[in-house]
């Protein structure tokens, strides 16, 4: 139960503020938003893509001996610009550089990969360490001029000496030319041969070796453009069934889809949908069901989809409704209109699970972030702030007031800051310690108790 | 809220209103309408507006529109007639688009379209009605070819300069599946004709050769935000004619000049 402490209420973890990367500057240039955040499969790595087209990687330090109570640092591994801004001569259009999606690829030798898409192209990276550079070249000396070679009188084996380590990020293969529009999920799957790729209305299976052509496994364009009321808003593989994936819509459901069924899966083998509850109904209630993120539990066994005003967990086994719904922001439910007008009921939020499963997390407005324990049941609210950023220093949670009477430490709903949202959070999938982003700003947080 | 922008006053916040008969939902409904229609504009503006927020706001355009069918003094009760069977001819437009796309919506109150011919609700029905064409030409101007055939890879084309296309297999372009008719739906074809004739053009072949005369009538380029074909040709702009005629002249100019353009997609 909620004993004396507000600290310890809500769930039995006990976030601190570790870190925040980024400018402190009230101007927060446009190219510094961050867009995307993701571990890779072991937490080591920590990968970033902002609005600028650039990807920053963090990689988690060792512990250090002087305090070992506290898990390492996250510094800065890696930094390169994975895309530019395109223009398409044909639509006259200037395409983003925005990285919309960063996944990883499981670890297979020393180095890293991951795939990185803007609106319309997909990109292989590959992140590799040097620290060892070659010496006592024969054909050239050590600037690099090549030598006299009537000057060379011997031969000699190149030694290995050490350098500084240098991190080395190359293109290894560019997957363009695939989707008219704009792509919104990537994902890796169990064989780690393929991935997924999803635009509105399209979702392409690819090779990781071949560049030059795609599988078209699901096309929702109808055939008359004036018939279009639904689009895709998320997709992704199941985490071990490889034949196995899911994309959702705009109308709020869900589509399981087996690729052992058919080549083109247009038809799906599940369909999830929650009947609506007409006591509810608004003008917006299409709006506000839109799925903005779905994402498989680790198990498999579940998926949780994230709509404007709930996070919903589904069991795959049952499709005609969630087995849990978490409302985030239901104080919001009476200010639709008004997040109408100002595109805010419009904003794609996502949501992640916890390595075993028992939490999940998705953010909100003025730089709020929610978590639930699926297990006790328990929520808490908490703030990404450059106020609460001390050392170590504990998270409280925050609370917004509904009624008339505002609490002490209570923010009533119209203070709250539209402009600062939390889109885009990230778990470390074995140790409690998650990545918030706020706007041009990257948060970690961990979990006091070890 | 904070918000960086004006502050307005809006009507009560309580959209949550089930009972369709009061004032309050009314000016609630127009309120929407009227919001909804102001983006949808702006964002046509825009060059290239997200398909996912236009196709919601066109959604909720026509849920607004229905509502509006369904006001009272209607009967309430359920019988559920499907929306084609008793249009009333000069709303056909405006109820093709109120209806296509959403055979599946659950229609729990009678409607009775023959009511529905107010002069204010037709209006509406056909605003919406261009607004949807319009926007329904502006996402994508190709209407779907034939269906694909399975296990086909899509070939890419060669390079990003030439654009975001996904083809099938064996085709060349996407527009050789597509006729002049289902890009022209609205032409006047009387119209054409005559002005062909006059620009002695009618034999439909060797319509080059018409040459620089033929430029000097052509219309201006209408802007791509309020037009669905664009495509930048100098000698083209300095002619006034009125926008309606650009369909026509692109007809005859893919004659002239094949494959050169396409409709935004």
């Amino acid at each position: 139960l909620c004993g004396a402490k507000l600290s310890n209420c809500g769930n039995d973890f006990q976030w601190c503020f570790s870190q925040v990367k980024g400018a402190i500057d009230e101007d927060v240039a446009e190219a510094d938003i961050i867009s995307t955040v993701e571990f890779n499969y072991s937490g080591e790595l920590l990968a970033t893509g902002d609005k600028g087209g650039r990807v920053v990687i963090f990689q988690h330090e060792q512990e250090s001996k002087n305090r070992p109570h506290l898990r390492g640092e996250y510094n800065v591994y890696s930094t390169f610009q994975s895309h530019e801004p395109e223009f398409d001569y044909l639509k006259s259009l200037e395409i983003e550089e925005k990285i919309n999606k960063i996944r990883w690829l499981p670890q297979q030798n020393a180095a890293h990969f991951l795939l990185s898409t803007n609106d319309k192209t997909i990109k292989l990276w590959k992140i590799s360490e040097r620290d060892k550079r070659a010496e006592g070249y024969n054909l050239k000396d050590e600037d690099g001029r090549l030598r006299d070679p009537f000057r060379i009188t011997s031969l000699r084996v190149p030694v290995l000496m050490p350098m500084d380590l240098m991190v080395e990020a190359s293109p290894r293969r560019i997957f363009a030319n695939a989707h008219t529009y704009h792509i919104n999920s990537i994902s890796v799957n169990s064989d780690h041969e393929t991935y997924l790729s999803a635009d509105d209305l399209r979702i392409n299976l690819w090779h990781l070796e071949i560049t030059d052509r795609s599988f078209n496994i699901v096309d929702i364009k109808p055939a008359n453009m004036e018939e279009l009321t639904e689009v895709i808003t998320a997709a992704e593989c199941h985490p071990h069934q490889c034949n196995v994936f899911v994309y959702s819509s705009s109308k709020g459901t869900i589509r399981l889809c087996d690729m052992r069924a058919a080549a083109l899966c247009d038809r799906h083998s599940k369909f999830f949908e929650e009947p609506e509850d007409p006591s509810s109904r608004s003008f917006f209630s299409e709006i506000i069901s839109s799925i903005s993120d779905v994402k498989f539990s680790h198990s498999g066994r579940y998926m949780m989809t994230r709509d404007y005003l709930s996070v919903k967990v589904w069991d795959l086994n049952m499709e005609n409704r969630p087995v849990e719904t978490y409302q985030v922001h239901e104080y919001l439910r009476s200010k639709l209109c008004s997040l109408y007008e100002n595109d805010c009921i419009f904003d794609k939020f996502e949501c992640c699970w916890n390595g075993s499963d028992s939490a999940i997390m998705t953010g909100s407005y003025n730089n709020f972030f929610r978590m639930f324990d699926r297990n006790t049941r328990r929520d808490i609210t908490l703030e990404a702030s450059r106020e609460s950023s001390k050392p170590r220093a504990t998270l409280k949670p925050r609370k917004v007031s509904t009624g008339g009477k505002r609490k002490k430490d209570e923010i009533s709903v119209d203070s709250l800051d539209f402009n600062k949202k939390i889109l885009h959070t990230a778990w470390h999938p074995k140790e409690n310690v998650i990545a918030v982003a706020a706007t041009n700003n990257l948060y970690i947080f961990q979990d006091k108790i070890n | 809220m904070i918000l960086k922008g004006q502050k307005r006053k809006l009507p009560s916040e309580d959209v949550e209103v089930p009972d369709q008969s009061s004032p309050l939902w009314e000016s609630q409904r127009q309120f929407v309408f009227s919001v909804s229609l102001n983006k949808y504009q702006r964002s046509q503006e825009l060059p290239e507006p997200s398909l996912r927020r236009s196709v919601l706001i066109a959604n909720t355009l026509r849920q607004i529109s229905l509502e509006a069918c369904r006001s009272p003094p209607l009967d309430q009760q359920a019988s559920e007639p499907s929306c084609s069977s008793t249009l009333s001819p000069q709303n056909n437009a405006a109820n093709r688009s109120c209806c296509s796309g959403e055979p599946s919506v659950p229609m729990t109150e009678d409607e009775d379209w023959g009511l529905m011919a107010t002069d204010s609700d037709f209006s509406l029905s056909a605003a919406i009605s261009s607004i949807l064409t319009a926007l329904d030409s502006t996402v994508d101007g190709s209407p779907q070819a034939a269906p694909r055939t399975p296990l086909r890879s899509l070939e890419n084309l060669s390079g990003p300069s030439e654009g975001g296309v996904a083809m099938e297999a064996g085709r060349t372009s996407y527009m050789d599946d597509v006729t002049m008719e289902d890009l022209f739906q609205d032409i006047d074809s009387s119209q054409l004709e005559k002005d062909m004739g006059v620009l002695g053009l009618r034999s439909g072949a060797g319509g080059c050769s018409a040459g620089n005369d033929v430029i000097r009538y052509l219309p201006p380029l209408t802007p791509p935000s309020s037009h669905p074909f664009s495509f930048s040709a100098e000698p083209l702009q300095h002619c006034s004619c009125t926008a309606a005629a650009v369909p026509q002249v692109l007809v005859f100019l893919t004659r002239c000049y094949p494959g050169t353009f396409e409709p935004r997609g």
